[in-house]
């Protein structure tokens, strides 16, 4: 069964189709730095879980993007950027799943 | 045999076409894939610290998380190398240079290309069928999902924005010819020009033909010929001149 989700969830990141769209070179996705791709990876392994459908993190993330006035045809080389909104959206799901609070990660202590 | 000027030629091909093409002039592909500056839409944008700090703020997102038994290295490692390594345009290329060097494969890949696909690796089709449609010098295919997007995202990776685009997917049906030659390609009238319309069911490949004088390559050579626009039929390998 877990075969199928994955797939699924494949198929809804693949498909976005607006300001959402993940930042790509001729259909390649483009990470410029480890953080980005890490924080892409943790997305989308807790939605091949099941702790969330993709449609309830891509809402959050096409709300940062919106709220920051950026798409790939007006570039704003001071906006945050579109990891930034992904990995913001990705705190708010934690929170609003009662998963993870996002204050526990940023005061842990190193061990 | 291998001419590194023939990579740039194919990226040249595609160069200000997309753009135009659909009429998403703002295609951030379009101004990416070939010489021309890139977009600062996908740039790196932070100083090294601001980097450093997001890293920072990342890591321990992770690491809280693996302690909760949410997440785990191993998983995370999979879907990285799934999503940069195995989805995108490289994996058609495989198929389709299979194709050129293997006439048993490239017969098996046109009667059943679901399966023929998934013999080198690439599955993960939910109940879609893969067609495979072979451009020859009489006829040439070109794809487009007319209702939606629908793509072929195991050997394609993610579409490019003008295949979503109301423009391209509306103009493609009405004049193929025009649309294709908006990307740079220019087909001579006797050229049949067929246009298939992907759907939740059915999703097609072009299979380019395979360009001339590129005899001495390897298969892995050829694959890297072999470009993503190509096997949406909006442009050619091309053919060695002279």
């Amino acid at each position: 069964m877990s075969d199928s989700i994955e797939q699924l969830t494949d198929q809804a990141i693949s498909n976005m189709p607006g300001i959402e769209g993940l930042p790509r070179r001729n259909g390649e996705l483009v990470f410029h730095d480890d953080w980005k791709r890490r924080v892409f990876a943790l997305a989308v392994s807790l939605c091949e879980q099941g702790q969330y459908q993709w449609d309830e993190f891509r809402d959050h993330l096409i709300a940062a993007i919106a709220a920051a006035g950026e798409t790939p045809e007006n570039p704003k080389p001071g906006a945050p950027g579109y990891f930034e909104h992904w990995l913001e959206s990705f705190e708010k799901i934690l929170e609003e799943k009662g998963l993870l609070s996002v204050d526990d990660s940023l005061t842990q202590s190193d061990d | 045999m291998s001419d590194p000027s023939r990579r740039s030629s194919i990226g040249g091909l595609a160069a200000g076409s997309a753009a135009s093409a659909a009429g998403c002039a703002a295609d951030e592909e379009a101004h990416d894939h070939h010489n021309a500056p890139s977009n600062p839409y996908l740039e790196r944008r932070r100083s090294p610290e601001e980097t450093a700090a997001l890293e920072e703020r990342v890591r321990k997102l992770e690491n809280l998380m693996t302690q909760k038994g949410l997440v785990s290295k191993e998983g995370l490692e999979k879907i990285i190398d799934i999503y940069e390594n195995d989805l995108g345009p490289m994996n058609g290329a495989q198929v389709v240079a299979r194709a050129w060097v293997d006439p048993d494969y490239k017969t098996r890949l046109l009667e059943d290309a679901t399966e023929a696909i998934r013999e080198l690796g690439f599955g993960g089709m939910q109940g879609e069928h893969m067609v495979v449609v072979e451009n020859t010098p009489s006829v040439h295919n070109v794809v487009v999902c007319t209702l939606c997007s629908c793509y072929p995202w195991p050997v394609l990776g993610l579409p490019p924005n003008w295949y979503k685009s109301a423009a391209y997917r509306s103009r493609v049906v009405i004049d193929p010819r025009g649309v294709i030659g908006e990307f740079g390609l220019e087909l001579d009238d006797s050229v049949e020009v067929r246009v298939w319309d992907s759907s939740a069911e059915i999703r097609y490949l072009v299979l380019p033909e395979r360009p001339e004088g590129a005899d001495g390559l390897n298969e892995e050579q050829l694959a890297e010929l072999v470009t993503r626009d190509a096997m949406i039929g909006v442009s050619k390998i091309p053919l060695r001149s002279a």
